[in-house]
């Protein structure tokens, strides 16, 4: 874990949590500056509307307008600190719990929806 | 003690002035080591890489491309900048500038 | 001993796989208007098929990631938004096409008009989905796919002019209907070179968990499978050419494709044909949802496997269901299947460079294959391909415009 290239190594890596569970990709990257000092990689950002931004204004607007549809804002974003990076190979380990992060709501509200009403759904693997 | 937070696709491919104003490329790529400071480990950007073949040089990392860009490279006199944290302004993040002159800043490739 | 398993497995998938609803209907229509002329064709989308599939297998094996992974990791959001996009909706048109060859295999052996099976397909095909694991859905098609041998036995049967086929397996331009012949030319490329077969392939060797160890049997799955396929696809054109050419028959229904097994096999034939047209439109079918998800899944980062419960990707497994039911209504609505087929291998054809591209500069990032980069012949071959996959997107539009029946 020396030296890191942050556009071909972090942005866009998958990202998995403590149990290797996927949960997103590095949608985007957040540095601080500071006066006098080297700009530190300080922030992931999973969902929300940075995808849509790193596109476009008008992709902001058709995001905005899906998730109208749905009631809502936008999709919902997490940012977590680089200090939770454990590990970056081909993906990019975080030390956090994938039912803690609120870009996972979807994935979580498909699943108690699905897993409720649909038999065969529950359970590990096929 | 307060900080301005800037977003990474911000910068990738901003146009970098040098210090006479002159555009000498576009951010390509930020290299990041980690810095022992404070008692923290924090991963924090060392040097920009600054060239003038985006699509080709960040990409390049194989045989077939790198030869190409090679070759190209001695016919158009093409390198890239590798500048230092500490000798490019982000002030303005949309319009970096380098704190030197061109034929200072320290050239790879 | 297993990898010979794995390796029969994959030539028998690849059979199976290579005929659908594009390249039945296309080949017979080449067939029918163009005698074996158009067989160069087949040969060409064959042969390029084969080593995109090689490609990509090797991507996945080598670096555990699929190639949509790569695509969003290599080049970024922003530009993977475009072959997202491009096959998203190529894709979709396309696997209405593929519903629609099964709709119309239930209405000829049943006689109930093809719009009211549009709906009870999708729900079979969304069920074994839900409850199949990869392999069940890949070998239960692939072993059923190998009802499409039909074709070669029909062709034999007609006993072909083995030189004039020979000979049409050589680039030749056409002696009338230049456009229409062009027009074809471009449609069988694309009912043969369909991205969702390259991306469902990649995602499949991650599936299957192949490592270096597999770059064999990759390459001759892709290699022999393909070519085992194409080989049925250029029977289809020849059984068209004899059948159908010297009766004058235009096609422009798929019972007058019927024909082609009919004629030389009688009544078996045409239970072989309804039975081939059913499982590998069913094949592509269950392929290209699974493409799409995989596609969606992968770009944004979500969990995906067909070896997991759907509750364990709640995305992953919304998208395929939705994706099915979607794709089953113009059917259901009633729009015309082989329409919706010529459009959609014309259109396939057009999407081509933003997936053949890339692999230009993926294929060379010694940092994804580390040693098993491309040699200069494979290199040579993908800017043949590359540059042909731009005439086509400029050529496709006119070209439908002017040829399309």
């Amino acid at each position: 874990m020396g030296a890191l290239r942050l556009f071909h190594d972090v942005i866009d890596a998958q990202l998995v949590d403590r149990h290797q569970e996927k949960i997103g990709r590095v949608d985007e990257l957040l540095l601080e500056l500071e006066e006098g000092k080297p700009p530190r990689v300080a922030t992931i950002v999973i969902g929300g509307a940075a995808r849509a931004r790193r596109v476009g204004r008008w992709m902001v607007a058709c995001h905005r307008a899906v998730h109208a549809l749905f009631g809502q804002h936008e999709e919902h974003e997490s940012r977590v600190q680089f200090e939770a990076v454990r590990c970056i190979a081909d993906t990019i380990e975080l030390d956090v719990e994938a039912d803690a992060l609120d870009s996972m709501h979807l994935e979580q509200w498909l699943a108690t929806h699905i897993i409720c009403r649909i038999p065969g759904a529950s359970g590990e693997r096929k | 003690m307060s900080g301005r937070t800037v977003a990474l696709s911000d910068l990738l491919g901003r146009v970098v002035r040098d210090a006479d104003g002159r555009k000498i490329g576009r951010i390509e790529e930020l290299n990041a080591e980690i810095s022992l400071e404070q008692g923290r480990s924090d991963y924090v950007v060392t040097g920009f890489s600054v060239g003038h073949f985006e699509p080709f040089d960040v990409i390049a990392t194989g045989n077939f491309v790198q030869q190409l860009v090679r070759r190209f490279v001695r016919a158009t006199g093409y390198s890239r900048y590798e500048i230092p944290w500490d000798w490019m302004d982000l002030s303005d993040p949309e319009h970096p500038r380098a704190l030197r002159r061109a034929d200072e800043l320290p050239r790879f490739g | 001993m297993k990898k010979w398993g794995e390796l029969a497995l994959g030539i028998v998938t690849s059979i199976g796989g290579f005929l659908e609803v594009g390249s039945i209907a296309t080949s017979a229509q080449g067939g029918a208007e163009f005698g074996y002329q158009l067989a160069w064709v087949l040969l060409l989308g064959t042969l390029s098929l084969a080593m995109l599939m090689e490609m990509t297998g090797r991507l996945a094996a080598v670096s555990k990631r699929t190639y949509a992974d790569l695509l969003r990791e290599r080049f970024g959001f922003r530009f993977f938004v475009v072959p997202l996009v491009a096959v998203f909706v190529v894709s979709l048109l396309v696997l209405m096409s593929e519903i629609g060859g099964v709709a119309i295999a239930l209405q000829m052996a049943s006689g109930i008009d093809f719009r009211w099976w549009a709906i009870p397909i999708a729900l079979l095909g969304w069920f074994l989905l839900w409850r199949g694991n990869f392999s069940i859905v890949e070998q239960g098609t692939a072993m059923l796919g190998l009802v499409a041998i039909s074709f070669a036995v029909g062709a034999l049967v007609l006993h072909p002019t083995w030189p004039t086929l020979g000979r049409a397996l050589l680039p030749s331009l056409p002696s009338h209907d230049h456009a229409r012949y062009w027009y074809l030319a471009v449609a069988i490329l694309g009912a043969s070179i369909s991205p969702y077969l390259y991306l469902f392939y990649s995602a499949g060797a991650v599936e299957d968990e192949w490592t270096i160890e597999h770059l064999s049997v990759n390459r001759v799955t892709a290699g022999a499978g393909n070519v085992f396929g194409g080989g049925l696809a250029i029977a289809a054109l020849v059984t068209a050419a004899l059948v159908l050419a010297p009766r004058g028959i235009r096609v422009e229904h798929y019972e007058q494709i019927a024909l082609l097994l009919a004629t030389p096999l009688g009544r078996t034939g045409f239970v072989l044909f309804i039975a081939t047209l059913f499982v590998t439109c069913f094949g592509a079918t269950l392929e290209i949802v699974l493409a799409m998800a995989y596609l969606l899944a992968q770009g944004f980062g979500w969990s995906w496997s067909e070896n997991l419960k759907p509750g364990k990707d709640a995305r992953f497994s919304t998208s395929y269901s939705v994706l099915i039911l979607l794709a089953a209504l113009p059917i259901a609505l009633g729009a015309d299947p082989l329409s919706l087929t010529n459009i959609s291998m014309v259109l396939t054809a057009a999407s081509l460079p933003v997936t053949v591209v890339p692999l230009l500069v993926l294929m060379n990032d010694g940092d994804i294959l580390s040693s098993h980069v491309n040699g200069w012949p494979s290199n040579l071959a993908l800017v043949v391909m590359g540059l042909l996959s731009l005439v086509l997107l400029v050529a496709a539009l006119p070209l439908q415009l002017l040829g399309g029946g």
